[in-house]
This record gives structure tokens, C-alpha cells and sequence, in this order.
């Protein structure tokens, strides 16, 4: 189980304002917390499959997909500060991302 | 042209035609124009009221076939006079007979014949039943074959996208019932795709044969560059070759992931999307390699 830091908050948040910045053709500083990843930026789950995949390799993470399907059912994403929030979450929990809910 | 290894690529269908993304490519308009007039009076009358903002005829799906067929012919065709020839092309799917014609393999006109054809042919083949298609992302071909074991679903994996992206075919119900099953095993998302027909699955066998009679007299040449097929990867290069790959493809899966590891495999190393759509574009992030994969309208025309 990963140590969630303010360095490592502070790289998250600014991959995924890079990313979808760079993939969604928009000006990083159009995005913020409460940016709608769907309804603002046009984003979908290809993307959000791309997001995991570099945080996969960055972190060298051991989590199955399906786990992260299973967790985001019952916590539904919609905004950058919600998918971030949910980023650290898989950091820190990996494959036992589903062991912390009650 | 540098020593970039060139391929056209042309996808199925578009779901949207807004914002289209050929609107930039200089003689793309003309072309456009041109096959619509053709298509109009070779198979269908009502394609003349298309507009890129109005009447799309998303909901009708032959019609959306042509559509699909006539910008991707005429965003290759635009790209050939500007300069660039594609060493390979590839047809996504039901994009395989823009990729025949822009190989100068059949006609424009015998592109739209094999469209109706196929679309008949299938549509009398699967009678009254209902069928559909479902994109399933975040599970494994193993996942996703356990469920349509343990539920003794009928539906098929008929094309896989990247590792952990696939496309199923099969009856409407089962379909259904994949889709929430699907979600409760842990798929990132499900999509149903919105077609009648389950291409690529073993349901379609004998309209495919019948497909293949229908077929037999029509021209088919030689391709002038290679064409990769999207069943097994092997290259098109006999007009025999290619009418067996044409009736194969309506009910055989596919694997797009594989055909583009085979691509790089064949030294392509510039991929652009030749259609209304950025769909394969997004998809080839997942795939490993030295290359790069634009939609029409980032494809730098001057600096390949």
C-alpha cells in the first residue's frame, strides 16, 4: 500500500490536467475541479482506459481493470476533481482498491 | 513524401457527422460531392438530402453505410491528388470496400453494389429475429468468454479493438443481458452500437454464402498497393483472394488490435483515419509502437 504525499497529489493533478488538456484540444486553464469530464471536455471511457494505463506504467501499479470497473459502479466519476480523488485511491490501494469501502 | 511508411485506414460507421473532420483537406468538398451525386443515382435518390448538419440519416443503416463509404472514398481520393500514396490500407470492418475501391480494386460504383448486396443479403438472412452489437472496455477475452459461458449467452466476441477493448455480436436479448453482466463483472464501460445486424458472427453464415452467389460476376482487379485483411492479417493480393475475404468478413471475427501490431510488422509507420470519424484514432493509443495515427484533421499535410 502506497503513502499518498502532497508530491505525489501535486503530479497527479497535473497529469490528468495535461492529459485531457492535450486530448480534448482545450486550454489547460479551461479545466479546474469541477470540470465535467463528459458534458465539458467531450471525454470518454477510452480516455479514462488511457488515464489508467499511465498511471499504471508511472507508478508501476498491480491492479486489474476490473477492480477499478467494480469500484467506479458504486463511485461514480463525473468531474477532473472526482477522477483525481479516484486516481490516489488506486495508487494507494491497488488491487485492494475495493477492500476499503464498508 | 519522406520514408515514412504511408496507410489509409477506413472505418465502419459514424455515429455523428457534426464537426466532421475532412472539412479541411483541400478538394475533399468537390470529391464528396461528386460520389454523393453518383450514389444518388446508382442506388438511392434520398442520399441527395444529406447535409453535414442536418439530415445525417444516422437512424437508417444502409443509408449510414453509404454515407460512411462515400466520405471515406472521397477524403482518400482527396489525399491522392494532394500526393500521398498509402504503401497498405486497411478496412475497419464494414470500411473494407473503401479501402477495395481507393486500392483500385473495384469501382466506385461496385463498392456501393457490394454495400447493398451485403446489407440484403444479411438482413434476409437473419429474418425477423433481433440481433445487435455491444463495445465492452476493461475486461479480458477471458473474462468476457467465461460470462457467455456461465450464462449460455448468444453472443460472440467478433472483434477485439486493443487488449482490454472488444466488440460482441449476437441476439438482442443475450446482448442485453451481456451488458449488465458485463458491468457487474467490472467492465469500464458498455456501449450498444445500435445495428440490427451481428456482423462478424457465425449467425450470418449462409447469408454471407448467399452474399458470395450475388458477388460472383461482379469486377473485381488486382489491388495497386497492399491490403491487409482484418480476419487474419494475411495480405489481399488476388481478386480471388479478395471475394472470399469479402463474403469471410461478414461473418468471421475480426481483431484490429492484431492488424495493426502486423501493420508495424510491415513498416507503416504514418496511419490516417480516411473517415467521418476519430474512433480508430483514440483506439490506436493501445496499441505499442515507433508510429504515428492522425484523423483527417490533424494530418499534417505538409510535413509527412
Amino acid at each position: 500500500m502506497a503513502t499518498i504525499t502532497e508530491k505525489t497529489k501535486e503530479e497527479v493533478k497535473e497529469v490528468v490536467y495535461s492529459f485531457f488538456a492535450e486530448e480534448c484540444e482545450v486550454d489547460i486553464e479551461q479545466i479546474n475541479e469541477n470540470t465535467s469530464i463528459i458534458k465539458d471536455l467531450d471525454g470518454d471511457s477510452l480516455m479514462f482506459l488511457e488515464l489508467i494505463e499511465i498511471f499504471k506504467k508511472k507508478y508501476n501499479l498491480d491492479i486489474e481493470l476490473k477492480v477499478i470497473g467494480k469500484y467506479a459502479v458504486k463511485h461514480p466519476v463525473s468531474t477532473i476533481g472526482q477522477l483525481i480523488e479516484m486516481q490516489l485511491l488506486i495508487i494507494e490501494h491497488e488491487n485492494r482498491l475495493l477492500d476499503i469501502e464498508p | 513524401m519522406s520514408d515514412n511508411q504511408l496507410a489509409f485506414i477506413f472505418p465502419a460507421f459514424t455515429s455523428d457527422y457534426t464537426n466532421h473532420p475532412g472539412h479541411g483537406i483541400p478538394g475533399f468538398a468537390l470529391q464528396f460531392d461528386t460520389f454523393l451525386r453518383t450514389a444518388s443515382n446508382k442506388v438511392d435518390p434520398l442520399l441527395k438530402e444529406f447535409t453535414f448538419t442536418g439530415n445525417t440519416f444516422l437512424e437508417d443503416e444502409l443509408l449510414t453505410q453509404y454515407l460512411t463509404y462515400i466520405y471515406s472514398c472521397a477524403s482518400a481520393s482527396a489525399l491522392r491528388n494532394l500526393g500521398f500514396s498509402p504503401s497498405m490500407n486497411a478496412g475497419y470492418s464494414m470500411g473494407i470496400y473503401a479501402s477495395l475501391f481507393d486500392a483500385g480494386s473495384v469501382s466506385f460504383e461496385t463498392g456501393l453494389e457490394l454495400i447493398r448486396l451485403a446489407f440484403q443479403s444479411l438482413k434476409m438472412a437473419i429474418s425477423s429475429a433481433s440481433f445487435g452489437m455491444v463495445s465492452v472496455i476493461g475486461l479480458s477475452g477471458r473474462d468476457i468468454h467465461h460470462l457467455i459461458d456461465q450464462y449460455d449467452l448468444r453472443v460472440e466476441i467478433t472483434n477485439q479493438n486493443a487488449s482490454p477493448s472488444f466488440v460482441l455480436s449476437g441476439f438482442l436479448d443475450d446482448v442485453m443481458a451481456f451488458m449488465k453482466l458485463a458491468m457487474e463483472e467490472g467492465a469500464l464501460h458498455t456501449r450498444d452500437l445500435g445495428v440490427s445486424i451481428p456482423y462478424h458472427a457465425s449467425f450470418l453464415k449462409e447469408g454471407a454464402k448467399h452474399f458470395g452467389k450475388l458477388i460472383s460476376s461482379l469486377e473485381i482487379k488486382q489491388p495497386e498497393n497492399k491490403i491487409i485483411s482484418m480476419i487474419d492479417q494475411t495480405l489481399l493480393l488476388t481478386p480471388s483472394i479478395i471475394r472470399q475475404e469479402l463474403i469471410n468478413n461478414l461473418y468471421y471475427p475480426l481483431n484490429w488490435f492484431r492488424t495493426k501490431q502486423v501493420m508495424l510488422e510491415h513498416q507503416v509507420s504514418v496511419f490516417v483515419e480516411c473517415g467521418p470519424s476519430k474512433g480508430l484514432t483514440k483506439n490506436s493509443k493501445f496499441v505499442e509502437g515507433n508510429f504515428r495515427f492522425y484523423s483527417l484533421n490533424s494530418f499534417p499535410l505538409n510535413q509527412i
